[in-house]
């Protein structure tokens, strides 16, 4: 069985991936920003790139296996999750908001897989 | 709390994932037309008196929310690895100007206004990590004439330490070095040194001043060896930099056992009865005093001297045979209190040991009774510890008598690290003398309260003081296993130093488990409010927030700080001093943050507070101090309200 569902979900969190990035960088560069060269930047950085990376191959490779299609799933859940606490714990609301969006995309992406699992269920049903 | 605390485990998951107030006449008749001669700052302190408190009132807890920043400028002296900085500077103003220095002997004169630089002198004299205190520097001082030649030049002059021993005295008006002051501008302070001149003196702390005179201490390495230079302190004559008097707490049939016993924090002055009081250090070597059992009452004391002739007034030690370097280390805070219809001039001595020590600044004694208390005695061969320290038990101390107990969490993640620790080491509380297998040292050598001191509220007797809960582990080391160990090196890692000459060396670990998180409870760091009038304690609460690799950790942790607050009167705590490189205004009455601000680095000392041309000013330095975090800058920054 492949994936085929709408790829909204997915672009929501490559823009929230970039946005992540973005102001991880800024932080990183930016004495003002309390966050100048710490680690924990770094950190929320990588883990936005893993989920870019992540949501580029949902938006991209319409033809996922089940495995990979649940394991980019639960990936990207707990990428948003934590990436979420640490955006607390360095106080950027930014980071945390810009979660918030990927964590809609998130949502959007399951349900629209799980809508697309009841049509093709259907349509084996019809087949029948 | 658990929340927070599980929230972090999280984190973790997430990487997987991937003032003139006081002053005398002379200072007030420096000012220009521009200042308000009440709001200056013109002495590290605040004033003389260091009481760090400031008349102004345009900055109210009703608008400090709105403060901006007004200006900032980067001197440039920053830097890290062996030379690297710790500038812990409270700028002055006076004489329409800002002045500061810099940790490599620099002097920046700017405009109040804008922070556009006037004039920039270079002392130099900065030196590495493994040289006496590396590069430093806590300010300048300031002297003006009180009968000014007309038309002559270094009639106001600025005053800057080397850590080379060198004190500069330039023109405060043209930053041009003042030819009469000792050899072209340069008194050779170091080269006084009387006996076993081990390293040149480190002149961190500028002067105080009492009318044509500069008192003068300095920094030394009081745990390298065991017979060192003595910690003489100076008066020097403000205009020629001749050497006026010496006090030495060391007595001179000691020197050959020990040595140091200097002055390295603030000196307070009482411009009313010319005493000047002297927050002594503890003798050399730090952690073993086997070799120096004699009685010595003005080490580890506060000592009032006449500040014209260096003639002792009175002394009280407040730590008998120090072996833990908990040195009295803040200028005393002067203040006249009224308790049972009377005025008392007072000081407070708030120390490392986390005491509230309030004396009659006139006679020495207690206002709030000090007591004998019984302590651990020594197991180490040849040590014969205090067996009773004096103790204040009200007002309040601010750290209790045992450690907090062994981090839940931290034991947790570290797998028991923590405890089994604890477990192997001696503690039984305030004053566990060092020992070979270990002790808890509680309060550590940062403290208790740090070289800021308080600030103080001289109107209503309202006293503010930051202080530490930070226990660290002290071992000594039998000579012969020190040398297989480290050979014949002075200093080496883990917090080792020799003690050379004497039967053991030392090490100071940080009770850190494997991740670097703190062993014991939080919180790590307070800020307290007492009312001095009654000895009541008005409110405390942790203070700051640790930063870890960026992360903030809960606010009812707080934070270790380094530095001090200031008061105003309008009724605002002003204060850096965290770890987490934020400045913050704290509502005098009950202690609630009303506005924060992040700096380049952790303000490790107290801002100054002045008005000029009708504007209140806050300005910090965000130097950092690698003892708190790694990040350090060379930012001066000014706060004030918007037009």
């Amino acid at each position: 069985m492949t994936s085929r569902h709408s790829t909204r979900g997915a672009w929501l969190i490559i823009l929230a991936s970039l946005i992540v990035m973005a102001i991880c960088v800024y932080d990183y560069y930016t004495p003002e920003t309390g966050l100048i060269g710490t680690g924990g930047t770094i950190l929320v950085a990588v883990a936005g790139l893993l989920m870019l990376l992540a949501a580029l191959v949902v938006a991209k490779v319409p033809n996922r296996s089940c495995l990979l299609q649940n394991f980019l799933v639960v990936s990207i859940l707990l990428d948003i999750i934590g990436s979420s606490v640490a955006g607390y714990f360095l106080e950027s609301p930014v980071i945390m908001a810009a979660e918030a969006l990927a964590l809609i995309g998130w949502l959007m992406n399951v349900i629209g897989d799980a809508a697309d699992r009841s049509v093709e269920i259907d349509e084996v049903e019809d087949e029948d | 709390m658990k929340i927070k605390a599980l929230a972090l485990i999280l984190v973790g998951a997430a990487a997987t994932a991937g003032a003139l107030f006081l002053l005398p006449a002379n200072h007030a008749t420096a000012q220009g037309p521009d200042n308000d001669a009440a709001q200056v700052w013109d002495a590290f302190g605040g004033n003389q008196q260091a009481q760090k408190y400031s008349t102004a009132t345009q900055i109210t807890p009703e608008n400090v929310g709105n403060l901006k920043k007004a200006w900032d400028i980067h001197t440039g002296d920053v830097s890290s690895g062996p030379h690297e900085t710790t500038w812990g500077a409270t700028p002055l103003f006076v004489n329409n100007t800002v002045y500061v220095g810099t940790p490599k002997g620099r002097v920046f004169a700017v405009e109040p206004d804008t922070g556009k630089q006037k004039w920039i002198y270079a002392a130099g004299g900065a030196n590495g990590k493994g040289e006496n205190q590396g590069s430093k520097n806590r300010g300048v001082a300031y002297w003006a004439a009180s009968a000014p030649a007309a038309g002559q030049p270094c009639q106001k002059m600025i005053y800057i330490g080397t850590q080379t021993g060198e004190l500069h005295g330039v023109d405060a008006d043209t930053g041009k070095p003042c030819a009469g002051f000792g050899k072209n501008g340069v008194v050779d302070v170091d080269a006084w040194t009387t006996a076993n001149h081990k390293w040149k003196v480190g002149l961190i702390q500028p002067p105080a001043v009492y009318k044509d005179t500069l008192i003068l201490g300095w920094a030394g390495l009081d745990w390298v060896y065991k017979v060192e230079n003595p910690g003489t302190v100076y008066g020097i004559d403000a205009r020629t930099g001749a050497l006026k008097w010496t006090f030495n707490a060391i007595p001179q049939e000691e020197q050959n056992q020990t040595g140091t016993a200097n002055v390295w924090a603030g000196i307070s002055v009482d411009p009313e009865t010319g005493l000047a009081f002297l927050p002594t250090s503890s003798p050399s070597p730090n952690y073993y005093g086997g070799d120096r059992l004699k009685e010595m009452p003005y080490v580890t004391a506060t000592v009032a001297v006449n500040a014209e002739t260096g003639e002792v007034k009175w002394a009280r030690q407040l730590v008998h045979h120090d072996i833990w370097d908990v040195d009295i280390n803040s200028a005393p805070t002067l203040v006249d209190l009224h308790k049972n219809g009377q005025t008392i001039p007072a000081l407070v001595q708030a120390n490392k040991m986390g005491l509230m020590v309030v004396l009659n600044r006139n006679t020495g004694e207690p206002v709030y009774p000090i007591v004998e208390k019984a302590y651990p005695a020594s197991d180490v061969k040849g040590e014969v510890a205090s067996r009773t320290q004096p103790f204040v038990p009200y007002p309040e101390p601010l750290v209790p008598e045992m450690m907090p107990p062994v981090s839940t969490l931290a034991d947790v993640v570290s797998f028991g690290q923590c405890s089994r620790w604890k477990a192997r080491i001696r503690d039984e509380g305030r004053y566990t003398p060092p020992s070979i297998r270990g002790s808890i040292s509680w309060p550590a050598t940062v403290g208790g309260v740090e070289w800021g001191g308080g600030a103080v509220d001289p109107t209503t007797g309202t006293y503010v003081v930051n202080s530490d809960m930070v226990p660290q582990i002290y071992s000594l080391i039998p000579r012969d296993e020190a040398k297989k160990m480290y050979g014949d090196a002075q200093r080496g890692e883990n917090g080792y130093s020799a003690q050379e000459g004497s039967a053991y060396a030392f090490r100071l670990e940080n009770f850190l488990n494997m991740w670097g998180m703190p062993c014991w409870a939080p919180p790590y760091g307070l800020l307290s409010s007492y009312d001095l009038n009654t000895g009541k304690l008005l409110w405390r609460k942790p203070f700051g927030q640790v930063q870890k690799w960026g992360f903030y950790m809960p606010e009812s942790w707080g934070s270790v700080t380094i530095g001090a607050p200031v008061i105003t009167k309008s009724g605002l705590v002003f204060i850096g001093a965290s770890m987490d490189s934020r400045v913050r205004a704290i509502d005098l009455k009950t202690g609630n943050v009303l506005w924060k601000h992040i700096v380049d680095a952790p303000a490790v000392a107290q801002p100054a507070v002045y008005t000029y041309k009708g504007k209140q000013y806050v300005v910090f330095v965000a130097g950092g101090n690698g003892i708190l975090t790694p990040r350090l800058s060379d930012q001066l920054v000014a706060f004030a309200l918007p037009n």
